[in-house]
């Protein structure tokens, strides 16, 4: 006999079993509504967003969409801070000799650094994601951080003299990550479609983006779409908006 | 008298439908899992009470600890890089199999009890040859 089995008689299993019953009732309705929640949010998002996002993740996206919208703005006001600055620095100067020499240098440096608005030829390179990609390449048919850091390292290599990227200007510190599966540049989200813009010799920047084995092969062996080259005679791009404030570094001051 | 688990589950339905509140994150993942340990557990309770050995201590330990290991496997196979959720999931989902099948055997054998017996009355009441 099992030692271990007390019998019973009547019907004393029914309260507790049915007190369970509720509490898996709750459970499952809870689950079930999460479940139903996630798929309806996740639905009401464009494919190309949707693709990049696992639903799990969707709760803590929201929270990270607004902060998103915030620093966005803040930045097209920082932008429009750094134009009045160019201004006012021109006013100043105008009053002596070498006070416009000074601004002269000072306008030259800001455009090295990428602080000030551009025109110029170039090219524009749009990377998307693969649309009809081969089956087990899922991976693969993503546009993805490194993709655009290659791209944006081998423009500089061709000469390139300022670079965007969905419109973002690539300054000194600016940085590619990728959160989640989405593409950050300076802690900016894009998503595919990625445009890459850059202000130098069209030709010499296609050259050097289309060598063979070079930066673009590899995307292009998913799916040739996923890439375009289109070379522009003339285009502006906005100044960098990140801040430009040093926290660590001082200048030294020459010697002698 | 038999009814009432399954009324009680309707009633869980109606006040989870009532709360409307979805779970945010992972935890959300982890219900789910939960949900099938409650379903093994309830189940397990309906056939300790058919073998006449029901223990209402078991069974809520049973549903808590369950419901804590398949977190902890789920937790831990999150940290090294494998889909243990799925290691509690077929394993509860084993259990609930079981659970059925015994319930259902249990079930067969009492209709079939209850015909033979309803059968031996009948022939007793027929009136026939006596010895």
């Amino acid at each position: 006999m099992n030692p271990f089995a007390t019998r019973s008689t009547g019907y004393q299993w029914i309260w507790p079993t049915s007190a369970m019953a509720l509490v898996l009732g709750v459970m499952l309705t809870m689950a079930w509504i999460t479940a139903q929640t996630r798929q309806s949010r996740f639905s009401e998002l464009p494919t190309d967003v949707r693709d990049r996002l696992n639903a799990a993740s969707l709760d803590f996206q929201g929270e990270y969409f607004k902060v998103q919208q915030e620093l966005k703005s803040l930045r097209e006001s920082f932008g429009e801070l750094r134009e009045e600055n160019t201004k006012l620095q021109n006013a100043v100067a105008d009053q002596t000799k070498s006070s416009q020499l000074l601004n002269e240098s000072l306008q030259e440096v800001k455009t090295f650094a990428g602080l000030t608005e551009v025109e110029g030829p170039g090219l524009m390179i749009t990377l998307r994601d693969a649309k009809n990609a081969p089956e087990g390449l899922g991976d693969y048919a993503v546009i993805h951080d490194i993709d655009v850091l290659k791209v944006v390292n081998e423009l500089w290599n061709a000469g390139a003299e300022a670079i965007s990227v969905n419109d973002l200007r690539v300054g000194p510190h600016t940085n590619f990550r990728c959160v989640g599966s989405v593409i950050l540049v300076d802690r900016v989200q894009i998503a595919s479609p990625v445009v890459i813009r850059a202000i130098g010799d069209p030709k010499t920047l296609e050259g050097a983006l289309d060598l063979p084995l070079g930066v673009l092969a590899e995307i292009r062996q998913v799916e040739p779409t996923m890439v375009k080259l289109e070379r522009v005679e003339n285009m502006r791009m906005p100044g960098f908006a990140g801040s430009t404030k040093p926290k660590f570094m001082k200048a030294v001051p020459p010697k002698g | 008298m038999i009814f009432i688990p399954l009324i009680a589950l309707f009633v869980g339905i109606a006040l989870g439908l009532l709360f409307n509140q979805p779970l945010p994150g992972i935890a959300g993942t982890y219900l789910a899992l939960a949900c099938v340990a409650g379903l093994d557990s309830v189940l397990g309770g309906v056939r300790s009470a058919l073998e006449s050995k029901f223990d209402s201590e078991i069974l809520v330990t049973g549903f808590v600890s369950n419901t804590l290991i398949a977190f902890g496997l789920g937790y831990l196979g999150d940290q090294i890089g494998l889909n243990l959720f799925l290691a509690s999931a077929l394993v509860l989902g084993g259990r609930i199999f079981t659970n059925l099948s015994v319930i259902r055997r249990y079930g067969i054998t009492r209709l079939r009890d209850a015909r033979a017996r309803r059968e031996m009355l009948n022939q007793d009441a027929a009136p026939g040859p006596k010895p």
